[in-house]
């Protein structure tokens, strides 16, 4: 069974119908928002059964889409967190990541701007590891991203995407290695992205992004994790019933290859361990438990089958 | 930018120069300093890394005065002032409860003041100086210069009065010629600094 990332939007009348529905196929709901008589769910479900929960869902005006960024978690580097560079654009980046079912978490720099004064420290360098990819939002001077980008990139392990004032070209000369993504002609602007030609450069973003989660699940289905992240979301959800008091919009946000627990870690990781999925098989069994440095957060990292020997 | 008389941004990479040119007309038309700035001229070097800019000063004498945004319609005892722009309601306010007294002075809603057996004559009320924006002239146009400069740029050096300005910033020491390049930057919109 392929499950798919998809976003259903619809009435919130009945729409308990989908979410059981969901859950009868074998599907995971990652996250629920109810805005005003509208439910939007964001989920996974198994390929084949997208046209029976359209179908099923018509009546109540529901509409399913595509999702691909669903499942992930997306960190917005913001160089500070000043006027210069706040709410534009990267908030605006943030939001629109956010629409097609990214989680998408802002790291401003506490020494981001500049040229020769720029810096990342290791915390920000841990907390933006945590995450699945990140977009770097930089200025607007060639030069300057070219001097400093080598100490903004410095122990970063996860997939990089670069945003720059100069085309994607100049970007690409002036890096080296090169990143996994480019997006050139998104600098530092003062106005808010509304007409067609700036949310033409959001889409092309998206664009990148999705490309770059894409063969990052092409990575994963080489070597499977030991457990689906989904599925491990709705045990904890289950059997560690402290996760329904967290007020966290997302008290447990799925990543492509674990999961952040937002529980603090003293408390509840030694719970976490014992956590048995399947046949005496415990969470500590198949992935590791780690604490975030997010706050007093959980990571929990699965492991893959290679080093598990073992799909639950 | 058709307010301003000369406006240009100078910089060795071309497309930066072109993103300065945006942000400055946004950051200018967002803190409305379009009409006050005569000319602009910006130069940015980022390899020094240096920012510069010189510009020149509208003369402001326009006051705001209660008849700008007030209708005042007398009646037997009382006078209801209609406003129409909330932006100097406070001042107003605070100026009418010194002239007449909190007692004599009310705000049934947000766009309503009522004055109760007030002697003045509605003309003279209309004439009240609520205003002078000249006196937060130069700190909004210092807080416009630190938004258009690249963040980085922390050390700053700015000159001002009535007539022009010039802002520098860099993140590095300042040069001790500085001033010979703000005057040739000055010379580029014709006037001696």
């Amino acid at each position: 069974m392929m499950l798919v990332p998809v976003t259903y939007k619809g009435g919130i009348y009945q729409h308990d119908i989908i979410t059981d529905l969901i859950e009868d196929l074998g599907g995971y709901i990652v996250q629920k928002h109810i805005i005003a008589s509208e439910v939007v769910l964001q989920c996974f479900v198994p390929k084949e059964d997208i046209e029976l929960i359209r179908r099923i869902g018509k009546p109540l005006f529901g509409e399913v889409t595509d999702s691909p960024l669903v499942g992930t978690e997306i960190a917005v580097v913001s160089m500070s967190l000043e006027i210069h560079h706040l709410p534009h654009p990267s908030c605006d980046i943030a939001e629109y990541v956010r629409r097609i079912g990214a989680k998408s978490n802002m790291v401003s720099l506490a020494r981001g701007p500049g040229k020769r004064i720029a810096g990342l420290n290791d915390e920000e360098r841990d907390v933006i590891n945590e995450h699945d990819l990140a977009v770097f939002l930089l200025g607007n001077f060639e030069t300057c991203i070219e001097y400093k980008i080598p100490k903004l990139r410095r122990g970063i392990d996860v997939p990089v995407i670069l945003c720059g004032g100069p085309d994607e070209a100049a970007l690409r000369r002036i890096t080296d290695p090169p990143f996994d993504g480019y997006v050139g002609g998104v600098g530092r602007f003062m106005r808010r992205t509304k007409e067609a030609e700036q949310l033409e450069k959001l889409d092309e973003i998206i664009r990148v992004i999705t490309g770059v989660v894409e063969k990052k699940r092409e990575a994963i289905a080489k070597d499977p994790l030991s457990v689906s992240p989904a599925r491990l979301m709705d045990l904890i959800r289950e059997k560690v019933p402290a996760i329904l008091e967290v007020t966290s919009p997302t008290p447990l946000t799925v990543q492509m290859r674990g999961l952040r627990v937002k529980l603090p870690f003293d408390t509840f990781a030694e719970t976490l361990k014992k956590m048995e999925i399947e046949d005496g098989i415990t969470l500590g069994d198949v992935a590791e438990v780690l604490p975030s440095r997010m706050r007093d957060y959980i990571l929990v990292k699965i492991l893959p089958f290679s080093e598990t020997n073992m799909v639950v | 930018m058709a307010a301003l008389e000369y406006f240009e941004v100078e910089c060795p990479e071309p497309l930066g120069a072109e993103y300065y040119r945006q942000i400055a007309n946004d950051v200018l038309l967002d803190h409305n300093l379009l009409k006050v700035v005569e000319k602009l001229h910006i130069w940015i070097d980022p390899k020094v890394p240096v920012f510069v800019a010189v510009g020149t000063l509208r003369r402001i004498t326009t006051l705001v005065r209660v008849r700008d945004f007030v209708n005042v319609n007398p009646l037997e005892g009382k006078m209801t002032l209609v406003i129409s722009d909330e932006t100097y309601m406070a001042p107003m306010l605070k100026i009418f409860w010194e002239k007449f007294g909190k007692d004599h002075v009310e705000q049934p809603d947000r766009f309503t003041v009522m004055l109760y057996d007030v002697k003045a004559d509605p003309r003279e009320i209309e004439e009240i100086v609520v205003a002078d924006p000249s006196e937060s002239l130069f700190r909004d146009l210092i807080y416009a210069l630190r938004c258009i400069a690249p963040e980085g740029f922390r050390l700053r050096k700015e000159k001002f009065d009535k007539t022009k300005f010039s802002f520098v910033a860099s993140e590095n020491t300042l040069a001790e010629d500085i001033d010979a390049l703000v005057a040739e930057k000055f010379a580029l919109i014709g006037v001696k600094p």
